[in-house]
């Protein structure tokens, strides 16, 4: 039997770790759409700091979606099958550029997009 | 029921923090998904036909065997290479089936807007030379036009340049072998000219070009052209091909349109005419400007996503390889075609094409009867 003070220890960690489901803090989400041989938007501008879920669907074979210069690299699953999820965030404004990691055809090494993390406090609309 | 001992807590502790707690770092990746297919350096395409015709028997072939491998020696440095076997079997006659080298480059990623590529490499024209895998176009068969006015698969050695200007504008700019005019024709135009990077002549440089726009989601429309004098082996002629393409692709929902037009000029044909006759005994009725064009619209009947996934088409085309004649030379109406397909593609895997189609297909020369052609193919990408 486990002892009441172990229990509260181990609820204590649970805590600690984050907050529990539903309780997720806000970020804004970016959908974006991969298909031979281009992602949609080919452009993402966020602001440095900000944390963004980016939320990608193909609509046609698998693609990979990786952001070079970070650790960002998803395998997007076919049509259908569900989409892969990044979470990203930098706090520095600067270019990255993503782009297809999962040969998907003649025209992979055309399928590229560019991550725009600008300065907030110089910036205009997005 | 027997007590956990503080260590095992520990230990259970400690996993799920490893477990749920986001992990350190600018970036972080999760996937909601079903499980996906694996695939390794190697991957491909295979395009398996069988077309009946009325009147002629029934053929069944493998028409293309296809592999695709690459390497990354660095993020801004990577490596292509595509094997074709067409038709199963290679006798040493382009008739009896063809191994080719379609792609092998090498590409200097340097920036958005400017890259570097070298090698053999496909001819940026048209919708279909470089977007040719099977699941990615209708029809069992690609498009007349994608065959006898641009020469799909359309691949020569040399080098250019490619990028994205911003705006939804991406470009493609290479200096390639041009062709060689003493094997163009009359029924397919310039397709025999194709040197296919086998020991190129290049005393002269054809150059091909690319623009493509997307800013609407949806919307691709491209422009293509091509430039190069192809007579290096009779040094007397001119003779200089000019190619001019536009093309437009649309999706939205469950619709699908593209169409295409493209124009080859010949310049010199007539004399490049009578130095093939002097050269074979036969004039090969060369035209001085092939022309040709189709419209298709496609409907996502069913679009649950694989297997329950299924495109019904139609598709115009009309080509003429005999266009405009030179001086002195009279057209073939047989060359002067148009076709109506119609067809469903069923994808039991995103990656996986059944394809069906009736093909009729017309000549303007009251001598050669319309054709009516079944098809059925079976294609995948892995």
């Amino acid at each position: 039997m486990i002892r009441l003070p172990l229990l509260v220890l181990l609820v204590l960690v649970i805590a600690m770790i984050g907050p529990a489901p539903g309780q997720a803090p806000t970020r804004r989400v970016i959908e974006v759409t991969a298909e031979r041989f281009e992602f949609w938007p080919t452009q993402i501008t966020i602001d440095s700091g900000e944390e963004v879920e980016i939320r990608i669907k193909s609509d046609d074979t698998s693609h990979g979606f990786r952001i070079v210069g970070a650790a960002t690299n998803v395998v997007i699953p076919k049509r259908g099958k569900g989409e892969a999820v990044a979470l990203f965030k930098a706090d520095q404004p600067g270019r990255y550029t993503f782009e297809c990691s999962r040969m998907c055809g003649a025209g992979h090494n055309f399928m590229r997009g560019v991550l725009i993390v600008r300065d907030p406090s110089a910036a205009g609309p997005r | 029921m027997k007590s956990l001992s503080l260590r095992q807590l520990a230990g259970i502790a400690c996993f799920w923090a490893i477990a749920i707690a986001p992990a350190s770092g600018a970036a972080q990746t999760a996937a909601a998904a079903e499980p996906t297919s694996s695939t390794g350096p190697l991957s491909g395409y295979m395009d398996f036909h069988f077309n009946k015709a009325d009147g002629e028997p029934g053929v069944l072939d493998f028409h293309r065997f296809v592999l695709l491998v690459n390497h990354t020696f660095s993020p801004k440095l990577r490596f292509v290479g595509e094997i074709e076997l067409e038709h199963a079997l290679v006798e040493g006659l382009e008739e009896a089936g063809e191994l080719e080298l379609e792609q092998a480059y090498l590409d200097f990623l340097l920036s958005r807007q400017f890259n570097v590529r070298a090698g053999m490499v496909l001819v940026p024209i048209g919708i279909i030379n470089e977007r040719h895998e099977p699941p990615v176009f209708n029809g069992v068969e690609r498009p007349f036009v994608d065959t006898v006015i641009v020469p799909t698969t359309w691949f020569e050695v040399g080098a250019g340049v490619h990028g994205e200007l911003g705006q939804g504008l991406r470009y493609r700019a290479y200096a390639l072998a041009p062709l060689d005019a003493l094997e163009f024709d009359a029924e397919e135009g310039i397709r025999g000219g194709r040197q296919k990077g086998s020991e190129s002549d290049v005393r002269n440089v054809a150059f091909a070009g690319r623009l493509e726009y997307r800013a609407v989601r949806g919307l691709t429309i491209g422009a293509s052209v091509w430039t190069g004098e192809s007579s290096f082996a009779t040094p007397r002629l001119d003779t200089t091909v000019n190619i001019g393409e536009i093309d437009a692709r649309y999706r939205r929902d469950r619709l699908e349109l593209r169409g295409q037009f493209a124009h080859v000029g010949i310049s010199d044909a007539a004399r490049l005419n009578d130095a093939l006759a002097r050269l074979t005994g036969v004039s090969p009725n060369i035209a001085r400007s092939l022309r040709g064009f189709y419209g298709e619209a496609g409907y996502r009947f069913w679009n649950a996503g694989a297997p329950r996934d299924l495109v019904g088409f139609v598709r115009y085309e009309n080509f003429d390889t005999q266009f405009r004649m030179p001086d002195g030379f009279l057209p073939l109406k047989e060359f002067d075609r148009d076709a109506w397909v119609v067809g469903l593609t069923h994808y039991p895997d995103p990656d996986v094409a059944v394809k069906f189609d009736y093909v009729r297909l017309r000549n303007q020369s009251g001598l050669l009867p319309t054709r009516h052609v079944l098809n059925a193919g079976l294609g995948w990408w892995f």
